[in-house]
């Protein structure tokens, strides 16, 4: 096997695997830092399909935020177990047939469908992307920022806690 | 040969395990993190697209963007999960008193 | 640079907007007695510039596509960036922290700044042309929509609708980005425009399968966003969780900005124009999968509805029945279906807004929102009651009403198109709800109770309010033929090259 395969192979099974013990583990914690495994292992494949920006995107955001923000949420309720939506929850082993069934339907379209083999040589692509948000994408880079502002003011208006006046 | 099928195959893997948490999980920080896993599966695919398919960086610059709205929908639903926890939690339960007023 | 500023100068009604969301932000920063009353200025103004600014755009009949083909300007989406700019407009000004008892208390700036920033979204969902734009935009919305349900924090079973609303929304939209993923996978392209030629160059029968696979799962971002079965399960629990104001707005902002989309993909991604007609890419029936869902749609948002005592919540199941009457307008799939989506939408809002006016009104002064407490506010507020009957009416669908005008557009499209078994079904809901509709404003005028209750003394802007959106829906069907003119006239679907 090639060294690309093998990389390739390590950081799939990395991903799924944590990525399975994040959805049935039993605990919180464990569901929490196995997210932070398949995390990683994503941005391995990334770097490995050449989005060297991206995987960087991936482990400041992902890892260094979102995760970071979860794992204060967990800790933050930790006591409470019944945080939960009791309805609409299904029994594990239907999910399953669910899951993978799903599983089957997309690979098989997956592997069927005949995509495009328009490649792009792997090339550092920091300067690329950061070309297209000025020119292409424009509005949506502005637009972003609007979200992230309403993201921002909702969040810490939700979780403020002084009466207001 | 590591091609583009390979990443496509993971990407419903993770997005399955991803729909999989949706439905049995019964903790509301568990099903979002479920929701994180499908969000990522899209990604991988918007990337490997980007590499193998597409020839530009529109998937890579799609992923970001991505990025940025799942960051946004995390902290918003921290914090309402944070609140709802507050709400719940009666006087005499919890010795562990991180939360300061 | 030339092709921005050309792009800005047909942006203005989101730039007006955006300038009024900085300004209300910073202005929330400065303490003051009037603040309120600033702030609630601005707001309106704000969303005032807008509406002429985009009444301008109308005039002006452009046809272009913007800032590198991310958002797309013609009379259509025009339209309804009007539709949306005024839902807006209205909400701020009719409803207020004064006239709603749930906003008693809370602090006010931020949900000016979220009503301008849900506006905002929405006309960029309204417009996008391209799916990176189209996913973000609807982001946009739902994550200001959280944000506003969420405002009651005090109270548990608001909570508990937002993190449900969230969970389901995020899960949603997380699906329809695996589905647009696949779409760039396929069409090597974010733009809508090329992904409907590609589309259109004829799909190899191994990617069939894989276009199937993209429509149901952009379906559910959409649906989710309409409140359309299979995805409306957030609606009855977050429009009851959410402050009435809030809830009166989400029935129809979003809903209309996701029918615009819906439409626009529909049109502008997934059909061959050339065909003459708006046929669907690949020869898959669509047509039946849409109106399956139209169906179930306004099916279960009629027979959920007739049992239901909570105002918020029979609302929801209604607005979730009238999702299902708008969906017939893109099943139509033709210029006359698009021209009876509009029009419905302009009508809805009037009578949506009417009616969770009048449902605040009740809360304002009664302090409750179950139909039970309603008996006898014929006698205890007679011009409230009148408004009421007004909306129901309309909301029925009985001339001379603007929602007889309404369901009359989608019914004919459809007939149009050969649907008649469809069509029928549709005036047989509408029949079925007028039980519930006619319910509520049999126990607001002959149903003994409360006599003990004082008139209610309603202040002089929710009288004005009510006396307006009243004659709103009576008034439109004198100027029916203007109101065709305008349909017609916006009709133009820019393909957005």
């Amino acid at each position: 096997m090639s060294g690309e395969a093998v990389v390739f192979w390590i950081f799939a099974t990395l991903s799924v695997a944590s990525a399975a013990v994040v959805v049935l583990a039993r605990t919180l914690i464990y569901s929490a830092f196995a997210l932070l495994v398949t995390f990683f292992g994503v941005a391995g494949l990334y770097v490995l399909l050449g989005a060297d920006f991206l995987a960087a995107t991936q482990i400041l955001i992902y890892v260094g935020g979102i995760l970071v923000l979860l794992l204060f949420g967990v800790m933050l309720t930790h006591r409470i177990y019944d945080l939960d939506l009791k309805s609409g929850t299904i029994q594990l082993g239907s999910g399953l047939i669910v899951a993978a069934g799903l599983f089957v339907i997309l690979s098989a379209l997956a592997l069927k469908a005949a995509w495009p083999t328009l490649a792009r040589a792997p090339a550092p692509t920091t300067a690329g992307i950061g070309r297209l948000f000025l020119s292409d994408y424009l509005l949506p880079f502005e637009a972003a920022s609007v979200l992230l502002l309403v993201a921002l003011m909702g969040a810490a208006m939700i979780v403020r806690r002084r009466r207001d006046a | 040969m590591i091609g583009l099928s390979h990443y496509l195959v993971l990407s419903a893997a993770l997005f399955a395990l991803g729909v999989l948490g949706l439905l049995t999980r019964k903790n509301a920080v568990q099903v979002l993190m479920s929701i994180e896993l499908m969000l990522n599966a899209a990604n991988v695919n918007l990337v490997a697209f980007s590499r193998y398919a597409a020839g530009n960086l529109g998937g890579q610059v799609f992923a970001v963007f991505v990025i940025v709205v799942a960051a946004s929908e995390v902290a918003v639903a921290l914090a309402i999960v944070l609140t709802l926890y507050r709400l719940r939690r009666t006087p005499n339960l919890d010795d562990a008193d991180i939360l300061k007023g | 640079m030339d092709e921005l500023s050309r792009s800005l100068a047909w942006f203005r009604p989101e730039l007006a907007l955006v300038i009024g969301l900085l300004l209300v932000v910073i202005a929330e920063a400065f303490g003051g007695a009037s603040r309120r009353l600033a702030l609630r200025l601005l707001t309106a103004g704000s969303l005032a510039a807008a509406l002429t600014f985009a009444l301008e755009l109308q005039a002006g009949g452009i046809k272009a596509a913007l800032f590198s083909g991310m958002l797309v300007i013609d009379p259509l989406s025009v339209a309804f960036k009007l539709i949306l700019i005024a839902a807006g407009l209205v909400t701020v000004l009719a409803f207020s922290f004064r006239n709603s008892r749930e906003l008693h208390g809370l602090g006010q700036g931020e949900l000016f700044a979220l009503v301008l920033a849900l506006t905002l979204s929405c006309l960029l969902l309204a417009a996008a042309n391209d799916i990176l734009m189209l996913y973000l935009a609807l982001e946009m919305v739902s994550i200001t929509s959280y944000v506003m349900v969420a405002y009651l924090k005090g109270d548990r079973m608001s909570n508990e609708a937002s993190l449900k609303y969230v969970l389901f929304g995020a899960a949603s939209t997380g699906s329809m980005l695996y589905g647009f993923s696949l779409l760039y996978g396929l069409a090597g392209t974010t733009s809508l425009p090329a992904i409907q030629d590609y589309l259109a160059g004829g799909i190899p029968d191994a990617n069939r399968f894989a276009v199937y696979a993209v429509t149901i799962l952009v379906l559910a971002g959409f649906g989710f966003k309409i409140a359309a079965v299979p995805f409306h399960f957030w609606c009855p629990d977050v429009y009851q969780g959410a402050p009435t104001p809030v809830t009166a707005l989400l029935s129809v902002l979003p809903k209309a900005a996701g029918l615009a989309i819906a439409l626009r993909f529909f049109y502008g991604a997934l059909s061959a124009p050339e065909a003459g007609t708006w046929d669907l890419a690949g020869s898959i029936n669509w047509k039946a999968l849409l109106m399956l869902v139209s169906v179930m749609t306004m099916t279960l948002g009629n027979v959920a509805a007739l049992t239901q005592t909570n105002m918020k919540r029979l609302l929801a199941y209604s607005s979730i029945a009238h999702a299902g009457y708008l969906l017939m307008g893109i099943v139509a799939l033709s210029e006359n279906g698009a021209r009876a989506l509009l029009v419905y939408l302009a009508g809805y809002l009037v009578m949506n807004l009417g009616a969770f006016l009048v449902v605040t009104l009740v809360h304002l002064h009664d302090g409750s929102f179950d139909l039970r407490d309603y008996p006898g506010l014929y006698r205890r507020a007679p011009l409230l009651t009148l408004a009421m009957a007004f909306f129901l009416l309309s909301l029925v669908g009985i001339p001379p009403f603007v929602g007889f005008l309404a369901k009359l557009y989608v019914f004919a499209a459809v007939i149009e198109q050969g649907m008649g078994i469809y069509a029928t079904i549709g005036a047989l809901n509408a029949a079925v709800a007028a039980y519930y509709y006619f319910k509520i404003l049999k126990v607001m005028t002959i149903d003994p109770g409360n006599e003990d209750k004082p008139a209610l003394q309603l202040a002089f802007p929710d009288r004005a309010w009510l006396a307006a959106l009243a004659l709103a829906n009576l008034v439109p069907l004198l100027f029916w033929e203007r109101i065709e003119a305008w349909a017609r006239g916006a009709l133009v679907l820019y393909a957005g090259r």
